[in-house]
């Protein structure tokens, strides 16, 4: 049975942690991933006449960040149906739930230590998941090797 | 021809084309218009004229002519004919009297009704059945709009394009020389920076987008090449430093040795040392002459299709047998299911080498903590990852590590002469791979190697 799996990010190499570790989990089963960017968006009416979430993605999402979906994706090839990323733009409760039945969330994975630090305009949306009383698991990772503060490649092997 | 020049004349020229095209279309279909609304304008006076003429009532008669001076402007040389023809034949006859055109009587006889022109002089004719004869009723006039207002038309339309025209090359111009005026800056900038005063940088520019990405990446090239004149420069010392070591142990030794008459066994433990240094200084040269023929472009290697897995696999029983206390860690939890995904064009005694390398150097830098040897791929590229947990590299050493001779501040403890990395960084290199080194002091070092996929 496939099912549609959510998981929060922030655009870091590191948050995509949850996702090696949520797909290790269900090696069984076929999954379709939704990377969920959390953002404010924005009041001005220029910017929403020209508001193109692709091209938002595209700006955020560095070469290595698409470089360490690539790495998770071939590791899981066979399990994997697709990895898309969708941008979050709701503040309550009820936009999450909606956007939740929208694109069929069957189970959201959420980083138990690791807290995400979103860019310009984020937002960290996990108190609201939490809140949503949704189903959800929580992934924990820990790294005996300190890494460097920058989004590098190597955030991904620990 | 310069920049400025060519926006200018580029601008010009399609604005002037626009504006000719723009200038000619109202003109022509203005001059159009007023054609056709002044023989409109004969026709109604032609109607009113024919009614007038034929209308038996005198009282109605009398209104028309009324409304007909009250209402309808007389035109300018207005001229009016109502004349009966009673054959075809008459037709020229009439004409010669009322000095007619015979052309136009001709058409207002075919077709009843007729539009025509001679010279500036506009008619407008129409022709009147009755049972014996037929009657023409001609109105004739100059058309006083056309002479005068469309001249006026055009000679505004031509003196104010010309004006427009002046404007925008002014204008064109002006921008241009704005915009090129930092570029100007900079390349006057840039040509005073030589190689004594490469430190200096360009001044970061505020309110042009454009330009402050052109100045930073100025910058970052200069930095770039700063680094690599100071490399240069840490090259001679460093090398002749690792030189001259075993150098000045052989001397010192032999000296020592040759102070006084010494016993066989003292002289043999002096040649001893200075075989070991003379060992050392020939492996100095002999790694440099193979860093210097792996850096040759030209060089021709043998390759074939290598898989990663394997490579990295044959490096650690290599470790195992160089360093046999190691702690190295091999990671295959993110290997591509996709086994096309491992594999590589190269040398594989050249990659086992520069993979060697990294790893031994984890091992020896870490005092044999663990390493950790990850291997991964993304659609490119294959990704190879060593983790230590040792010494690390201080941050402002970083851009000189693969220096050949480079050995960073707080090395001095290890053995080692610098000679490893660079020519791992040459392997990856002739390999069109990248190798990234990342480090935090005293908690460790992670080197990335990305090596492209073979492509089938």
């Amino acid at each position: 049975m496939e099912k549609t799996i959510l998981i929060p990010i922030d655009f870091r190499i590191e948050s995509l942690n949850t996702l090696k570790y949520a797909l290790a989990e269900r090696k069984q089963e076929k999954s379709t991933i939704i990377l969920m960017y959390s953002q404010y968006i924005s009041d001005s009416i220029t910017e929403l006449l020209f508001y193109n979430p692709a091209k938002v993605i595209k700006a955020l999402a560095s070469s290595d960040f698409n470089d360490a979906i690539a790495i998770i994706s071939n590791t899981h090839e066979c399990s994997l149906h697709t990895v898309k990323i969708e941008l979050f733009n709701g503040l309550n409760k009820n936009a999450f739930l909606n956007f939740h039945q929208a694109h069929g969330v069957d189970l959201t994975y959420l980083p138990k230590d690791y807290c995400l630090k979103p860019h310009k305009n984020g937002f960290d949306p996990i108190p609201l998941i939490k809140k949503s009383k949704v189903e959800y698991r929580e992934v924990a990772w820990t790294s005996d090797h300190p890494t460097t503060n920058k989004d590098e490649l190597n955030q991904l092997f620990n | 021809m310069s920049s400025i020049r060519k926006i200018t004349l580029l601008l010009v020229l399609s604005i002037s084309l626009i504006l000719c095209f723009l200038g000619s279309s109202v003109f022509y279909f203005l001059s159009n218009y007023s054609y056709a609304d002044f023989y409109k304008r004969l026709e109604l006076r032609a109607s009113v004229a024919e009614k007038r003429h034929f209308e038996s009532n005198q009282r109605d008669a009398q209104v028309l002519k009324n409304i007909r001076e009250e209402h309808l402007e007389l035109l300018s040389d207005e001229k009016e004919y109502i004349f009966y023809c009673p054959n075809v034949s008459a037709i020229k006859q009439v004409s010669d009297t009322n000095s007619l055109p015979i052309e136009l009587l001709n058409l207002v006889y075919n077709r009843g009704f007729a539009n025509y022109q001679k010279d500036d002089i506009f008619y407008f004719g129409r022709k009147r059945e009755t049972p014996n004869g037929f009657y023409f009723i001609i109105i004739s006039a100059k058309n006083y709009y056309n002479t005068h207002h469309l001249i006026l038309l055009k000679k505004v339309l031509l003196v104010g394009g010309f004006i427009f025209i002046l404007i925008i090359i002014y204008l064109t111009n002006l921008f241009s020389k704005r915009f090129f005026d930092p570029i100007d800056k900079i390349i006057t900038k840039v040509n005073t920076i030589s190689t004594e005063n490469i430190h200096l940088r360009l001044d970061e520019v505020k309110n042009s987008v454009e330009i402050k990405r052109l100045t930073t990446t100025f910058n970052n090239l200069l930095n770039r090449i700063e680094i690599a004149f100071e490399t240069n420069k840490n090259f001679i010392s460093n090398a002749s430093h690792e030189f001259g070591t075993p150098l000045t142990a052989i001397i010192g030794e032999a000296d020592v040795a040759l102070l006084k008459d010494r016993t066989p066994s003292e002289y043999k433990e002096a040649l001893q040392k200075i075989l070991k240094q003379s060992e050392r200084l020939n492996k100095i040269s002999q790694s440099l002459l193979f860093l210097a023929q792996i850096g040759y472009k030209d060089n021709k290697f043998n390759y074939a299709v290598l898989r990663t897995d394997e490579l990295i696999l044959q490096a650690n029983e290599i470790m195992n047998q160089l360093i046999p206390k190691n702690n190295i860690k091999i990671d295959f939890e993110l290997l591509p299911e996709n086994p096309k995904k491992l594999k590589i064009m190269g040398n594989k005694e050249l990659l086992i080498l520069a993979i060697t390398n990294i790893i031994t150097n984890a091992c020896k830098y870490s005092s044999n903590k663990p390493v950790i040897v990850s291997l991964a791929s993304t659609n490119n590229d294959i990704v190879i990852i060593v983790k230590d947990q040792g010494i690390g590299i201080p941050e402002s050493e970083l851009p000189f590590i693969c220096d050949p001779f480079f050995r960073a501040s707080n090395t001095a403890a290890y053995d080692g002469y610098g000679i490893g990395l660079p020519l791992t960084q040459n392997i990856i290199k002739i390999h069109k791979g990248e190798l990234v080194i990342s480090s935090l002091l005293q908690k460790g070092v992670t080197v990335q190697v990305k090596l492209p996929i073979a492509k089938f």
